[in-house]
């Protein structure tokens, strides 16, 4: 127990004390928060200027309801509008002259947009847009659907119909979704559950990928330093092989615990403290999960580790370089992509039979059945009988890994074939 | 008492047989040479010995007991492979190692400050072994492999790398750990540290027993019957089979084996008769020829 325990903890330290490691660490909460503020930051250094738009309006109607239309979509400080609108009368056959006048404005810097309405706008459904930056998307749109339903409305009118009736009976239809539970059933996006659960899976699989890899390299490491024979002289395989897995993951652990602490935080206080700053930021916000769902997301992201932690150490310690390890993990590696590429299908029907199938494989389980207990589709007694398979499979594979990493990690040079692992595991 | 039986022991890796019938056994207290060219199967079978590798065929015990687990706490190993946590600092390698032994820290502190003192690497407990030279990481090894006080110490070429200083400081710390009791049991192709260790010998080539025993019968088995002989004029005794069994004429001198039967001094009185003798001397092969013979086949075991 204490040669185990000296295992796990030379492993931890020797992985948190690294530069790496520490770099790494601070700098993700760091990143995060720069990408969280910055934007926000920028947003307020800039000042916001009204936009000088001048209107040339052939129709007589239009432009009285569609200034008060735009200037209503966006309000800047003070309760004005980010809009400016100046109505010009120009005779139609002055218009080009006006127009290279009102080019020569725009060009320095006295005005900043000007639009032009034919009298045949009713039919011909355009308008032309002056502008030196016709790219700024979010502003057109909104001048073409504030002009759209100021046309639409006019023609309506002009065709002796009510607007107001003909929204109320063009209304579209939305289906208002609700997720039934044993508690009962409670008004939920969809869409956000989906997202939930999706970005949760996510992050596993990556963890997954990411430490399992992590954990490889540190076997090679140690392999080409040649301090594996001492120690395998001192200790059984399968301590050394745990010492590894547990020493890594627990450094793994750390790293993530500081990670989602200072998530919590950015998402906690984050809004408040970028609210001091620009109160116009509304709160983004991020459906509450319930309990079981993060003890089952701390339960699976364990049961996964280990499953895969001790394939890629079995791995690591066949073979003498990460080049090598590169070309051989392609079959650990689909395990996990594999499951992964499930959960899109399994996330449209998570009571299928193909569904229950996959997440009861132990290697397809930490993605699969922890996806299924997100979208409330595992029943208990089937979530219980998955541990146990889990952890029986991670029992199995540590026997057979610990057998493959005893030779393995002596062996130097050429790379053993199937029957030489067969041979290997029998030892 | 034997802390070490190796007994009929065979080990193949695919198609060479590393090691074959080999047995041999190492007395509490001794200072055993396991000896032989490079790729004779001393590595192999001091792997077999730490249950590193698993024989064949045949028998080891250590401590009387098969199971090697039981008794490893109280083996110091030195691989042939040297290797060291790089990232890690001298002072905290020599602590896991104690704690993989099962010594805690408390008992192995005071130990390693004593033996870094000794073997003059006190200066650098604080640094990382990577910043070490390869002289000064194997003297790390060795301390290492010593720190939880086994009863048995195995050392797989301990002196390669070393500069004759620390050769030297090796060899006393060796010796030291003899006339406390330890058993050492070390393979190496130096013979002159041998000849100043061991007791006992077995030379080991193509995987078998050439030569085992104490160092002083084989040395006996080699040379009771060569004596180095210089003198002036005609010695017609060589030529008589009945005095001599064969000769060997090297010119300056003359190397010859007496006859059965015929002792050292009775070749003395006869040369004495004949020639001018001016040196007359029972060769003591040194173990450097009996290992250049034996492993050249020239004597069959």
């Amino acid at each position: 127990m204490m040669k185990t325990f000296a295992l796990i903890k030379r492993e931890y330290l020797q992985n948190v004390k690294t530069k790496g490691f520490l770099i790494g660490t601070v700098l993700m909460p760091v990143l995060l928060v720069l990408l969280v503020f910055m934007p926000m930051f920028f947003s307020k250094m800039e000042v916001e200027k009204q936009v000088e738009i001048s209107v040339i309006d052939y129709t007589d109607s239009v432009y009285e309801v569609f200034a008060p239309a735009l200037m209503e979509t966006k309000m800047i400080q003070d309760n004005q509008s980010m809009y400016a609108l100046k109505k010009l009368n120009v005779p139609v056959e002055q218009l080009s002259a006006q127009k290279a006048e009102l080019d020569k404005k725009i060009l320095s810097g006295d005005l900043d947009v000007y639009i032009v309405i034919p009298d045949s706008v009713f039919t011909s459904n355009s308008v032309e847009f002056y502008s030196k930056n016709i790219t700024n998307f979010d502003f057109i749109s909104r001048v073409e659907r504030s002009l759209s339903s100021v046309i639409s409305d006019l023609r309506l009118n002009q065709s002796g119909l009510d607007p107001e009736l003909v929204e109320t009976l063009t209304h579209r239809v939305n289906a208002q979704t609700f997720k039934v539970d044993k508690t009962g059933s409670e008004e939920s996006s969809g869409f956000d559950t989906f997202m939930v659960s999706y970005v949760m899976v996510f992050i596993l699989y990556i963890a997954l990928l990411m430490y399992g890899q992590y954990i490889m390299r540190g076997i090679i490491e140690d392999k080409n330093s040649r301090v594996m024979e001492v120690v395998i002289s001192s200790v059984k395989p399968w301590q050394l092989l745990t010492g590894k897995v547990i020493g890594l993951g627990a450094g793994g652990l750390t790293q993530f615990l500081i990670w989602s602490v200072s998530f919590g935080l950015i998402s906690t206080y984050g809004l408040m403290m970028v609210q001091i700053f620009n109160p116009s930021v509304s709160a983004i916000a991020i459906p509450a999960l319930p309990w079981p769902v993060y003890i089952a997301f701390v339960l699976y992201f364990m049961l996964g580790y280990f499953l895969y932690a001790t394939l890629f150490a079995a791995l690591g310690s066949m073979v003498n370089t990460e080049s090598e390890a590169q070309n051989l993990q392609w079959p650990i590696m689909m395990l996990i992509i594999v499951a992964f590429m499930a959960m899109f299908t399994i996330i449209k029907s998570p009571d299928s039979t193909l569904a229950i199938i996959l997440s009861h494989i132990p290697f397809f389980s930490p993605l699969l059945m922890f996806l299924r207990i997100t979208l409330n589709a595992a029943p208990l007694f089937e979530v219980l009988l998955n541990v146990v398979v889990c952890l029986a499979t991670i029992a199995g594979l540590l026997l057979i890994s610990g057998k493959i990493f005893r030779v393995g990690i002596l062996m130097y040079g050429k790379r053993p074939t199937l029957p030489e692992l067969m041979k290997w595991i029998k030892y | 008492m034997s802390v070490l039986d190796v007994q009929h022991v065979e080990k193949s890796f695919e198609n060479v047989r590393a090691v074959q019938d080999l047995s041999f056994s190492v007395q509490d207290g001794q200072v055993f040479g396991l000896l032989g060219p490079n790729g004779a199967g001393k590595t192999t079978t001091i792997r077999m010995i730490m249950d590193i590798i698993r024989p064949d065929k045949g028998e080891i015990t250590v401590f009387g007991k098969s199971n090697n687990i039981q008794v490893r706490d109280s083996i110091g190993y030195l691989p042939e492979e040297r290797g060291l946590y790089k990232k890690m600092k001298v002072f905290d390698t020599i602590l896991f190692f104690a704690e993989i032994k099962g010594v805690p820290r408390s008992k192995s502190t005071p130990l390693a400050r004593t033996w870094l003192e000794k073997l003059e690497l006190e200066e650098w407990q604080d640094k990382k072994v990577v910043d070490l030279s390869r002289g000064m990481q194997q003297k790390l090894q060795f301390i290492c492999t010593i720190i939880h006080q086994p009863k048995l110490i195995i050392l797989d070429e301990p002196f390669t790398g070393l500069d004759p200083v620390n050769t030297g400081l090796l060899k006393d710390v060796m010796l030291e750990l003899k006339q406390q009791g330890t058993t050492i049991i070390f393979s190496t192709h130096l013979m002159e540290q041998v000849e100043k260790l061991c007791e006992s010998i077995c030379m080991i080539n193509k995987g078998q027993n050439v030569l085992y025993g104490n160092l002083l019968q084989v040395k006996q088995k080699f040379g009771q019957n060569r004596i180095r002989l210089s003198f002036d004029g005609e010695a017609a005794f060589l030529k008589d089979t009945s005095i001599v069994e064969k000769y060997d004429n090297y010119g300056q001198y003359v190397e010859l084996t007496p006859a059965n039967g015929k002792n050292s001094q009775e070749i003395l009185k006869i040369a004495a008769e004949q020639v001018t003798v001016s040196e007359f001397k029972i060769a003591e092969p040194s173990l450097n020829e009996i290992f250049i013979k034996t492993v050249k086949g020239e004597v069959a075991s």
